[in-house]
Order: structure tokens, then C-alpha cells, then sequence
């Protein structure tokens, strides 16, 4: 009963979701920072994508890297003076940062102001999105197998003890934020180029706050989990029109939920591979459960937990 | 000369109510080490439950509400403390889920009102005369000077309690050491009951007096951002620090309003914000930020 | 166990969430028989700007349920089908989306938000259906910054432009006022137009803006702003948002002692801004779409009133006439192909509550619209002790 114009939309905005969400994780779940402004992010790759195609004619592809360097530039600046403190002043600062730039898209005629940005070119489509978004999940699964991904993951484990192994925590903190606001500037890009117009208040807090859901809803430490979270939030919802305002409340309960039965999420530190290979012992009869050697990292706390 | 005192008082009147959200959240931060993005939620809450004393029950007089919305909200922080933070707390889980699961106890909040209560805003009817004090020029609202008076009593009641009585003791013992303190005998649990009750009511307070002023609507949540950025430029977990931090902020935000650009007020504020982080990474009167691991 | 269960836990709670939406809307798509024309309908039924939309639909609903009654169009009876956009762009696209592709509608009403309307451009144009806004006044909607006209969007409410203009020019001309402060929403695109526009317009015909101040929605305290307005002492204060900040920023003004006059726009009536503020707007100048005394106004406010028990926003009344100009331009397409439609939209005229309706074609907004100028004056009839006065249809000369 679904025609493919209706789901090739709904698709596309997975795909921007998920540019942002996989960003999230990667800083929230990977290396244990907690972001309220990646809505500014996406704003940032949305509007200097959307100026450079729409104002200058560049090509897409070349508007959508402009973006994420700018927005790489922008999370430089932030994170250099906020990543050397405690996590907290690194929440505030990015709520600060957030609101700031719609503060600002809003006061610029140049970006279009509260008015918005019309009449930019629709040229994002579902193939575009496809492997925008494969290379996306590829560089990132990369990412975190390497050495830099798993010096992240220490540094979420261990702040301190992976200071004294000589592992440069601000380094590798700003990298990963940096990386983060690129995804997040991509996923703003096609965006704007899907909807073929901006304002400043399509990129609330709020808009944040339903990207991180996404991540913790998938699980914290799981590039599979962001993959799942950000297709069932964005999915779900759009099939069932009418159920709408109940969702966030149930969202709240659900966040608060997960944290304290299940931190790491649906999938929690397990990537669709183990799921796999989890899989394929059941079919094949296998007798050892749990290959818990072949898991990589889970979020570990400490004291005793279930 | 006349336009800068009235800029003054106004900053002073934005920078109180700042104030009172500020101190419950710093109250608890003190204690857990967490940001507690929740605050936000009970505040609006004591807002809407201020509201329903007045309105539902007649010739309520304007202290027995307020005690109610302060009780009531204490009530609501306290079962919120149980209910998302204590399974974390008996697990020693990360800060990072404490602040989800605030943010997720927030949203939750935030978006129940909207669908049982409604997104319209409401107001509360007239208690106090809004016929404002005048000086020449200047005026002063009766709502400010009364929540001034306000603000001042509960932060000096507060500030008796941590100071003066045993509870008060331990509070202090658990926010140099939460561990220590408890192999010294002190109940953890029954100190941070007793700290989210307070905050809560505190916050209670807040919000009904921020309805009076303004109006009542599910998002004020959203103004103790604010707050929040009060609470980090006094220095997270000092109580002087999160009143000082919100008087600066109203009077910045005040004068940067007033003299240089209305329509950039929240950018100048939090381009103060990273000044401050820069130069004194723990706020004007944090205490130390370091983790213990 | 425990992982396997709290897992079972968290996806049932995120299917629950899922179905408890799925009812209500299930069957409509697939019955449709040759004799109904389906209308669709998006707006925000949840979020801010959830009282508009409900009663936006609302109106809709009964009014397709009088023309049903009274014969429906070319035979056939209406059918509504509505989603929710929340208010948000992305939502809104979907909806259409949705509307156009699985109901097969020939023509949608609404949104109320002016970036809804300029987002789901794209998914009209691709699916050729054609959309009448209610109360979206950006310009962007209907025509392109490059002039161009958008073959799909129409619109029955005057733009920002004009409704800046019209109160621009009527604090000059008829106000007498030589001078005006402009206090507006940075984060409002309605509020941004508007405020253009009246500067224009006002600095054209000789006046000064003496204080251009901003403030961002979701503010509550605007007396640093109204501080230095005051000093700059104005004839006139602009206040061009919606009526909580109105509300907020006219006591806060009074308190301050100004008693400069105070003038708004079609985002001002509401009850709610009398209980709150009636003291404090006493005597101001609101720019609106009509005048709710005219009889085919008040014939409206009247049968929804009776309907659902409160009375309507002007909602009601927008998306009345955007009903009517449908329906005269299905009647004149002959049929209900989209496409026709579109195409004789512009080429009917109707007697609305609002005005007169001809959109022209070179803009397919309303032609020669005139705005009326109302007066919050002191009531002994109304409950909240202040209605609207009607005070005279005013245009712009340029």
C-alpha cells in the first residue's frame, strides 16, 4: 500500500539521520562525550553546502566537503577550549554552541535569516544517500578497529589510566569530536538538499537530543546499534502518522529505562557481525553460547552488574 | 544615567531567577558530581502544580501555594532521584548515563505535560498588584522585589541547613567524599534524598514564581538552560558560585541587550561563557574539577 | 536471561509506541471508489502550534461535512484526509508525500507554517497536486526569489510584505505617528518579514524607526530591550509575533512606564492575550486578514462555536475561503484531476469571510486583498472585558 515515493523520502531521511547518529556515537559512544549541539553541526554542513550550490554553483559533492570542513573547524574551536575540562563544562559548552549558531543563521540575511533559505537545488538523492552512507559506515567501522578507535575507547573506559599509557586524551577527544561534527555537516548537507530549504529552527536543541536518543537507543559502542537505531526512530514513526505526541514522552521513559536495565542498548558493544556469527553456532549447533573472546569492548562498569 | 539603573534592576531581576534555578542544580551536582538536566523539568512542574493550588482551590492565599508547589516538586524530584539515578548510583555506573538518563527524565517530563496538560500556555491569576514601584524613571515590578525576598529567604534557609544542622554536616562530609563519608557512618542514601528534596523544592519555588512573573508552559525547562550556564560560570557545585554566576549572567545578558546588540543577547552570554572557561576552567568559584578515579 | 529480557523489554516498548498510533487512520486509503474526491489536509496537531492546526482541521472537517450535506461538488461527496506535520518541515514533505502517492488527493490544504509550505514544494511539483495555504505569509512560498511562480502553491492570506506594509503605512498615515520602535522575534521568519516591511514602508513615507530591537523566542523577559526602546521614546511600538510574547512584552512595556501605542498583526487575537495583558493593549492597532464583525465572519465563528464549543482562531476563517476557491475551481475544472485544478485555481473568483479571493497568476496569491485594521477597545459584552473594533480597510498606496 506504500508507494516508493512515499518510502524513498522517509528512506532519505534515515540516511541523514544515520550520517549524524553514526557522528554521535562515535563521540558519545565511542569516546564517552556527551554532545547537546550537533544540531549546529548539521546546521553549519546544511547552510555552507546550501550557499555554495545554490550562490556559487559548485557541484554538490564539493558544497557537502566545504560543509563538513567548516563544521570540522567550528568543533576545533570549541573542543580546544572545552575538551581539557571535565565532561559537564563540555555539555554546557556545546548546548551554548548549539543555540548559538541558530542565534546566528537566524541574524545573517546573507544565510536567508529567520526567513530561511529557499530555492536550493533538490539534487540529493536515494542512491546518493545509499553510498554516502555505506562509505560512511565503512570509514567509521574502520575507524574504530584502528588503533586511533580503540585509544577512544580507552580514554572512555579509563580517562586517567589512559593518560599514564601515554595515550594524548585531548588528542584524541578533539579527533573524534572533530570527526563527529564532519559526519554531523554531511548528514545537514544532503539534507538541505533533499528539502530544498533551511531555517534556523528546523536545527533546535530538540533536534539534538532526538540524534542522541537514536545512539543510546542502539547502543552505546555499536556502529551496528546506530545503524538500527537511527532506521527504526526515523522509520517507525512516519508509518504511523497519527502517533505523535505520546512518542517523545515515551522516548523519555524508554531513555531512562535502557540506562538503568541496559546501558549498552539493543545491541550494546555487538556488531551485526557477531550477530552473525551468534547466528550461525545456533544453526549449526555449536555448543559454546557466549564467544565472548571474539566481543569487541563492552561498556564496562564497575561493581557487580547482571 | 536613569536607562543604566533601570538596566541594572532589570539585570538583577532576570539574574534572580536564574539564581533560584541555579542553586537546587548545583546543590546536587555537589553531591553526585552530574549535571542534572532534569532540574529543568521539576521547575515547570512547580510551575503547573503553583497554578492548579491557586486556581482549583479557592481563596488559596499565595504562601500556602507556594509551599505546596515547593513540597509537591520536592516530592517529584525525590521519586526521580529513585527512580533514574539510584539503580545507576548502586551500580557506580559512568557520569555519561547519569546525564542521559537525566536528559531522557527531562524530555519525558517536558512532553507529558504537553500531551495531558496541553502545549497552550496558561497564567496565574493576579495575587499581587502589577502597579510597579516607581523612582522618578525607574521602575520596579512588586513581583521582583517579592522574589527577591523570596530567593533571599530560601537560600538563606538553605544555606542555615548545610551550615548549621547535622544534616547539614553530613551533606557537607558527602560532597568533599561521598566513600569516605560513608565509612564514617554517614547515610549516602538518606543525604541525597535529602539534597534532591531540597532541590526540588527549590525548584518548586523557582517555577512558581517564574509562572507569576511570566506565564506557565511546558517548556520553561528550556530557560534553565540558562541556569545551567549560570550554574558553570559560578563554578559547578558551589552554591555562592551558582548565585554570583546567575546575577553576572542577568546583568550581562542585561547590558549586552542594552548596549551593544538585543538581537545577539544569548550569543554574547555564551561567548562570556568560553571567556570564563578559558581563564578559570572551573568557574569564578568552583571547587576542584578533577575526576577521582 | 536478564540481557535476553530487557532486550525483549526495550523492543516492545518501541513497537508499542508504534502501534499505539496505527489506529484511526487504517482503510481510509484503499476504499475509494470513483464517487468521492478525497481533500487533504496538513497541519500541526501536536507541538506549539497545535492550537492553530487543531483548529484549522477542525473548521476543514465541518465545512466538507455542510458541502457533503448540501450535495457535495460535481456529484461526488468529499472526503478530508489530515496528517499531523508537528509544525516540522521534514514532517510535512513526508505527509504530503504520503497524501499525493497512498490517498491519492486532488488537492491539500493547509500548512499553517510557512516553512512547511515552501518545504513541500518539491514533493508538489513531482506529484503535480496543487496546495492552498491558510496562514503561511513568507513570499518564498508562492513565488521564488527570482520571480518565478511555484506551479503548485497557492495561497488565500496576504504575505508579510504587505501585512508590514499595510501597518507601516497606516502608523504613517493614519496614526500620524512621526516615529516607531520595532521590537521583533530574530527567530521568527513571520516576525523578520514583517518588520522589514513596516520599516520600509514607514521610513518611505517620512517616518523614523527610532529602536530596531531583537529578541529569540522562547525569551520571557524583554525589558532590556523595552528599556532602551523607551528611551528612544517612539509614537508607536511595532510588536509583529504571536500573542505569549504580546503578552508578555505589553505589560512589561507598561511596567516600564511606555505609553507609546501599541500595533500587531493577524499573529495577536486570542482570548487568552485579553486575560493576560488587556490592561497593557488597551487602545492598540492589530493589522488582521478580516473583520470579525462582517456577517459572513461571524456566521462562521458562530456554527463552529455551536460545533465544538469554543471559538475559533482565525484559522477557522482562512481555511474557509481556501475550501471555497477549491471548490469553485473543481467545479470549474470539471473533474478532479489535480492538474486542473491547479490550473483553475486562478481562474475563479469567490465571495470569502475574508474578502474577495482571486489569486492572481503571476503569484497565486490573493489579488487586491485588503487588510482591516481592528482596535482593541473596552467591552461591556465580552467576558474578557476587551474585544476587537473594527476601524476601516486600509491598502498601501505605493
Amino acid at each position: 500500500m506504500f508507494s516508493w515515493f512515499y518510502i524513498e523520502g522517509i528512506l532519505i531521511l534515515v540516511g541523514v539521520n544515520l550520517m549524524v547518529v553514526l557522528g554521535l556515537s562515535l563521540l558519545t559512544g565511542f569516546t564517552g562525550l556527551f554532545s547537546f549541539g550537533h544540531a549546529g553541526f548539521m546546521a553549519i554542513g546544511a547552510y555552507v553546502s546550501a550557499i555554495c550550490t545554490l550562490h556559487y554553483h559548485m557541484p554538490f559533492l564539493v558544497a557537502m566537503v566545504l560543509g563538513a570542513v567548516v563544521a570540522m573547524i567550528m568543533s576545533f574551536l570549541i573542543g580546544y577550549f572545552t575538551l581539557g575540562l571535565k565532561g559537564d563544562y563540555f555539555c554546557i559548552a556545546t548546548l551554548g554552541f548549539g543555540e548559538s549558531v541558530r542565534l546566528i543563521f537566524d541574524n545573517l540575511d546573507f544565510f536567508g535569516g529567520a526567513r530561511g533559505l529557499s530555492s536550493i537545488p533538490m539534487v540529493t538523492t536515494f542512491e546518493m544517500v545509499l553510498v554516502i552512507c555505506f562509505l560512511a559506515v565503512v570509514a567509521m567501522v574502520l575507524l574504530i578497529h584502528s588503533r586511533h578507535g580503540r585509544n577512544m575507547i580507552a580514554i572512555r573506559e579509563e580517562e586517567l589510566a589512559s593518560q599514564a599509557i601515554g595515550i594524548n586524551v585531548f588528542r584524541y577527544k578533539m579527533i573524534s569530536f572533530a570527526i563527529s561534527a564532519a559526519y554531523a555537516a554531511i548528514g545537514g548537507a544532503l539534507y538541505a538538499h533533499y528539502l530544498g530549504y533551511l531555517q534556523p529552527l528546523m536545527f533546535q536543541l530538540t533536534k539534538s537530543t532526538e540524534l542522541t536518543i537514536m545512539v543510546i537507543f542502539g547502543g552505546l559502542g555499536s556502529i551496528g546499534g546506530s545503524v538500527i537505531g537511527a532506521f527504526f526512530l526515523t522509520f517507525i514513526p512516519e508509518l504511523f502518522r497519527a502517533f505523535a505526541s505520546w512518542r517523545l514522552v515515551f522516548y523519555g521513559a524508554a531513555v531512562i529505562l535502557v540506562m538503568i536495565t541496559r546501558p549498552q542498548g539493543l545491541m550494546g558493544g555487538m556488531e551485526l557481525t557477531d550477530v552473525a556469527k551468534w547466528a550461525k553456532r545456533k544453526l549449526s549447533g555449536g555448543k559454546g553460547k557466549k564467544g565472548k573472546k571474539n566481543e569487541p569492548p563492552v561498556l564496562q562498569e564497575e561493581g557487580e552488574s547482571a | 544615567m536613569s536607562v543604566f539603573i533601570q538596566q541594572f534592576i532589570n539585570g538583577l531581576s532576570i539574574g534572580s531567577i536564574y539564581a533560584l534555578m541555579a542553586v537546587g542544580y548545583s546543590l546536587v551536582y555537589s553531591i553526585l558530581n552530574f549535571s542534572n538536566f532534569a532540574h529543568g523539568g521539576v521547575i515547570m512542574l512547580g510551575a503547573y502544580f503553583g497554578l492548579y493550588a491557586v486556581t482549583l482551590i479557592g481563596g488559596m492565599p499565595f504562601l500556602g501555594a507556594l509551599i505546596i508547589a515547593a513540597l509537591l516538586a520536592g516530592l517529584v524530584a525525590v521519586v526521580l532521584e529513585k527512580i533514574a539515578y539510584r539503580p545507576l548510583r548502586k551500580r557506580n555506573a559512568p557520569g555519561l548515563y547519569f546525564i542521559i538518563s537525566a536528559m531522557g527524565a527531562s524530555i519525558f517530563l517536558e512532553n507529558l505535560v504537553i500531551v495531558t496538560i496541553g502545549p497552550t500556555f496558561r497564567t496565574y491569576p493576579q495575587m499581587i498588584s502589577r502597579e510597579p514601584f516607581t523612582f522618578g524613571s525607574i521602575s520596579i515590578s512588586r513581583i521582583d522585589v517579592l522574589m527577591f525576598v523570596i530567593a533571599a529567604i530560601s537560600l538563606v534557609l538553605l544555606v542555615f541547613i548545610i551550615e548549621k544542622t547535622k544534616v547539614g554536616l553530613a551533606i557537607r562530609a558527602c560532597s568533599y567524599s561521598a566513600k569516605g563519608s560513608n565509612l564514617m557512618g554517614v547515610n549516602v542514601n538518606r543525604i541525597i534524598f535529602v539534597i534532591f528534596l531540597l532541590g526540588g523544592m527549590l525548584a518548586g519555588v523557582a517555577g512558581m514564581l517564574f509562572g507569576m512573573k511570566y506565564t506557565v508552559y511546558p517548556q520553561i525547562g528550556v530557560i534553565t538552560n540558562k541556569s545551567f550556564v549560570a550554574a558553570v560560570f559560578g563554578g559547578l557545585g558551589s552554591l555562592p558560585g551558582a548565585v554570583i554566576g546567575s546575577i553576572l549572567l542577568g546583568l550581562i545578558e542585561t547590558f549586552g541587550a542594552g548596549y551593544i546588540a538585543s538581537n545577539y543577547r544569548d550569543l554574547i552570554a555564551f561567548s562570556l561563557l568560553i571567556v570564563v572557561l578559558v581563564i578559570k576552567p572551573s568557574g569564578i568559584m568552583g571547587k576542584i574539577t578533577e575526576d577521582k578515579a | 536471561m536478564k540481557k535476553l529480557l530487557s532486550v525483549l523489554l526495550v523492543l516492545i516498548l518501541v513497537f508499542s509506541m508504534a502501534a499505539c498510533g496505527s489506529s484511526g487512520e487504517e482503510g481510509a486509503a484503499e476504499e475509494t471508489g470513483s464517487d468521492v474526491i478525497k481533500v487533504g489536509w496538513i497541519g500541526a496537531l501536536t507541538g506549539d502550534q497545535a492550537p492553530w492546526g487543531t483548529c484549522e482541521s477542525q473548521a476543514l472537517q465541518m465545512y466538507i461535512d455542510q458541502q457533503n450535506e448540501a450535495g457535495g461538488v460535481l456529484g461526488k461527496k468529499l472526503e478530508l484526509v489530515k496528517y499531523d506535520t508537528k509544525g516540522d518541515a521534514n514532517e510535512s514533505v513526508n505527509a504530503v508525500k504520503r497524501l499525493i502517492a497512498n490517498d491519492k488527493v486532488c488537492a491539500i490544504l493547509g500548512p499553517n507554517a510557512s516553512a512547511a509550505a515552501i518545504a513541500i514544494k518539491g514533493a508538489l511539483n513531482e506529484g503535480k497536486v496543487p496546495d492552498i495555504a491558510t496562514v503561511a505569509t513568507n513570499p518564498a512560498i508562492t513565488v521564488n526569489t527570482d520571480g518565478s511562480v511555484n506551479a503548485f502553491n497557492f495561497r488565500v492570506c496576504f504575505t508579510d510584505p504587505y501585512q508590514g506594509a499595510v501597518a507601516g503605512g497606516y502608523a504613517a498615515d493614519e496614526l500620524g505617528a512621526k516615529t516607531a520602535a520595532v521590537l521583533y522575534d530574530v527567530a521568527s521568519d513571520y516576525s523578520q518579514g514583517f518588520t522589514q516591511f513596516f520599516v520600509e514602508t514607514f521610513e518611505a513615507k517620512g517616518g523614523k524607526v527610532v529602536a530596531q530591537e531583537g529578541f529569540k523566542s522562547g525569551d520571557t523577559d524583554f525589558r532590556p530591550q523595552l528599556t532602551k526602546i523607551k528611551e528612544a521614546d517612539p509614537d508607536v511600538i511595532l510588536m509583529p509575533y504571536f500573542y505569549k510574547e504580546v503578552a508578555l512584552s505589553a505589560n512589561q512595556a507598561r511596567d516600564l512606564g511606555i505609553d507609546a501605542i501599541l500595533m500587531g498583526g493577524d499573529g495577536w487575537p486570542s482570548d487568552t492575550l485579553f486575560e493576560m495583558a488587556g490592561d497593557a493593549i488597551n487602545g492598540s492597532y492589530v493589522v488582521n486578514h478580516f473583520d470579525y464583525n462582517d456577517p459572513a465572519a461571524s456566521e462562521v465563528t458562530a456554527a463552529y462555536t455551536e460545533e465544538y464549543g469554543t471559538a475559533p482562531e482565525i484559522n477557522a476563517y482562512m481555511v474557509h475561503d481556501a475550501f471555497q476557491v477549491l471548490i469553485a475551481a473543481i467545479e470549474k475544472a470539471g473533474s478532479a484531476d489535480s492538474e486542473a485544478i491547479a490550473a483553475a485555481l486562478t481562474q475563479v473568483e469567490v465571495a470569502g469571510v475574508t474578502g474577495t479571493i482571486k489569486l492572481g497568476e503571476d503569484t497565486h496569491d490573493p489579488v487586491g486583498k485588503e487588510a482591516a485594521i481592528q482596535q482593541i477597545v473596552p467591552s461591556d459584552s465580552a467576558a474578557d472585558g476587551y474585544e476587537y473594533k473594527f476601524v476601516m480597510r486600509y491598502t498601501p498606496e505605493n
